[in-house]
């Protein structure tokens, strides 16, 4: 974990109200993991208080990359920031999707921009030569979020792309043609709750990314927790990532 | 054991409650956790004092959440004490803490007056224990916590009987939401508290208006950071001139004009809480912010700034 102020290499919009932003760090590109993210805020003026957290989208040579959704005043100021502009980035947090070859499917399923984490989670797959897939649903075609994974299945609730409806019973209408398969989950709570359904009634291991308000990022606010079906979790700490049997889904979705 | 001065050289050590700190500058109760959780970015060993996160007798699952949400320069937090209770706390967190810092300073609470007792019994067999912060200001836990703490009468019971179950040094940690802070301050001083921190969070609430809903799961919380500063200022220039123990301020610290401001109105010392969390070299910057403003000012000791202000 580190601190450090970096300079945005390139800042684009990909889609209405989502972009995608990237700065240089070779401590990041060196030690962060699948699933983990950054706090993260403009290093100069920030009329908010709290840094805001977003999952690490991909790492291209020393360059890492932060795909967002503009969702309020945070998100908005990020927007306008040019190229050239410092950030203050905390990082890496939280624990990552764990990777076990032992699966002969790893199955990715994303939701709106649920997407963000999932390109270096591919990314990771593809360099350990295990085979990955994306089931990806977002409201319609004018909102796809880019993502390159080789066999791609998309839903769209509009069915103006790919299949029309839930990504979860795109996902349903394939489960038997994965031998031991694994799923990594992440997007809106109720797609998450469903998914963690589907895969506990068919015995699939299943890894879901989750969301809270942060303040540390680091464990020690007690600020980020869900309910787990012992005790509450940190978000930050003990996540973003758990095994879905951890979590306690009849829980009031909290974001 | 004072530090030998050339020109350039600021003596930053202070002491309160009979405890000596090589600076100021204390980490406050929940903001850093049991201490470790920021390493390697923040080592502990860089504040005076690391004040520990609410121990309590029992284990506490903390309140439901959400539990924090941004204001305008402020957060609300609605934690409710979660911890993992002093056992796990004796066994587990204080002895990784002890290895990077000698000076530590345990805040506790209790659903009732003899819980409070308990604890401070327990705390006094460790020898890695510099002081006792007793959190009688907590505004999110329906028992104790602030109970206690609004309360005169009951401020100086409660003071009275911790005061007989430890011989450490006591600290008692207020709440500005009273109506005169300085009465309950004399109380507790009298009492026989040797130290007190103030302030605690100010209560508050955000609504969620397209749910119609409160934000926070626990409906209210306490208000930190920035947009509390000119409230605590104020209860510390009011309750350091009302008592004749030392007073240690926090509320919205986040940079070393703002330490130096506490000090002048009469803190000998100074606590980081929210503003840790967005910047963590803030320890750092205040110490450092610390000594150059004694050395414009030609101060040998920081403590020279404590009640400097001119009214
Ligand atoms: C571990 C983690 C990784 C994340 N990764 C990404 C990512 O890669 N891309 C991305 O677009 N977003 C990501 N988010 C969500 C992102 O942090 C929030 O969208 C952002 O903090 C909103 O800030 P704001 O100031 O724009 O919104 P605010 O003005 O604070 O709030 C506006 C709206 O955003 C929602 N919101 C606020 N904070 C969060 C939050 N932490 N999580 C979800 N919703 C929130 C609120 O409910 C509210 O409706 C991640 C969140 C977490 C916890
Ligand atoms: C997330 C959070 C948790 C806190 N937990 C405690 C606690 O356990 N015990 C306590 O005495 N004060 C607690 N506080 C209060 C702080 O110690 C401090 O009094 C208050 O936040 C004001 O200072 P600040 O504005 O610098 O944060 C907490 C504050 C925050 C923001
Ligand atoms: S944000 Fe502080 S514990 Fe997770």
């Amino acid at each position: 974990m580190l601190e450090q102020k970096v300079n945005i290499v390139s800042h684009q919009k990909i889609a209405p109200d989502v972009f995608l932003l990237s700065f240089r760090s070779d401590y990041l590109a060196a030690k962060a993991r699948p699933g983990q993210f950054v706090h993260l805020k403009p290093s100069g003026p920030w009329p908010l208080l709290l840094r805001r957290p977003f999952s690490i989208n991909r790492i291209k040579g020393k360059n890492i990359f932060i795909m967002y959704r503009v969702a309020g005043r945070g998100t908005s100021i990020l927007s306008s920031l040019p190229q050239g502009a410092e950030l203050d980035v905390m990082g890496p947090l939280g624990n990552g999707f764990e990777i076990d070859k032992k699966y002969s499917d790893h199955l990715i399923l994303a939701g709106g921009i649920g997407l963000a984490p999932m390109q270096f989670l591919a990314d990771r797959l593809k360099t350990m030569k295990l085979n990955a897939r994306l089931f990806y649903g977002c409201s319609g075609k004018k909102d796809l979020l880019p993502c390159a994974v080789p066999g791609k299945v998309i839903a769209t609730d509009d069915g103006s792309c790919g299949y029309k409806g839930f990504v979860t019973d795109a996902f349903l209408s394939r489960i038997n043609k994965f031998r031991t398969p694994v799923v990594y989950a992440c997007g809106p709570w109720p797609m998450l709750k469903k998914t963690a359904r589907i895969c506990r009634e068919n015995k699939i291991d299943c890894q879901v990314s989750l969301e809270a308000f942060m303040a540390c990022g680091v464990g020690a606010c007690q600020g980020c927790v869900v309910k787990g079906v012992k005790e509450y979790l940190t978000v930050c700490r003990q996540g973003p990532v758990f095994n879905s049997r951890e979590i306690d889904w009849e829980q009031e979705a909290t974001l | 054991m004072r530090n030998i001065r050339t020109k350039n050289n600021v003596d930053l050590s202070v002491e309160i409650a009979g405890i000596k700190m090589k600076n100021p500058v204390l980490a406050a109760s929940g903001a850093f956790g049991y201490g470790t959780e920021y390493l390697p970015l923040v080592s502990p060993a860089l504040f005076g004092a690391v004040i520990t996160k609410t121990v309590t007798l029992l284990p506490r699952a903390g309140n439901v959440p959400p539990r924090i949400y941004e204001t305008p320069m402020g957060m609300l937090n609605s934690i409710g004490l979660a911890n993992v209770g002093v056992h796990r706390f004796l066994e587990e967190k204080l002895p990784e803490l002890l290895s990077h810092h000698p000076l530590v300073i345990v805040n506790i609470a209790g659903n009732t007056m003899e819980e409070y007792a308990e604890l401070a019994g327990m705390l006094n067999g460790q020898p890695g224990i510099s002081a006792i912060e007793l959190n009688i200001s907590c505004p999110n836990v329906k028992q104790g916590g602030m109970a206690f703490g609004a309360d005169p009468i009951q401020a100086v019971k409660l003071t009275t009987l911790v005061k007989k179950a430890t011989s450490k040094p006591l600290i008692v940690k207020l709440s500005p939401n009273v109506s005169d802070i300085a009465a309950i301050a004399r109380a507790v001083e009298q009492a026989g508290a040797d130290a007190l921190s103030l302030i605690n969070t100010l209560y508050g609430m955000a609504i969620d208006i397209e749910r119609q809903k409160p934000v926070l799961g626990n409906v209210t919380g306490g208000l930190s950071g920035p947009a509390i500063k000119p409230v605590a200022l104020y209860n510390v220039f009011k309750t350091s001139r009302a008592v004749n123990i030392p007073v240690i301020g926090l509320g919205g610290i986040m940079t070393a004009g703002d330490a130096v401001e506490f000090m002048l109105a009469g803190a000998a010392a100074v606590q980081i809480g929210t503003a840790g969390f967005i910047n963590p070299n803030t320890v750092k910057e205040i110490v450092n912010g610390l000594k150059d403003y004694c050395l414009k000012k030609k101060y040998p000791e920081v403590s020279q700034i404590t009640g400097k202000l001119a009214v």
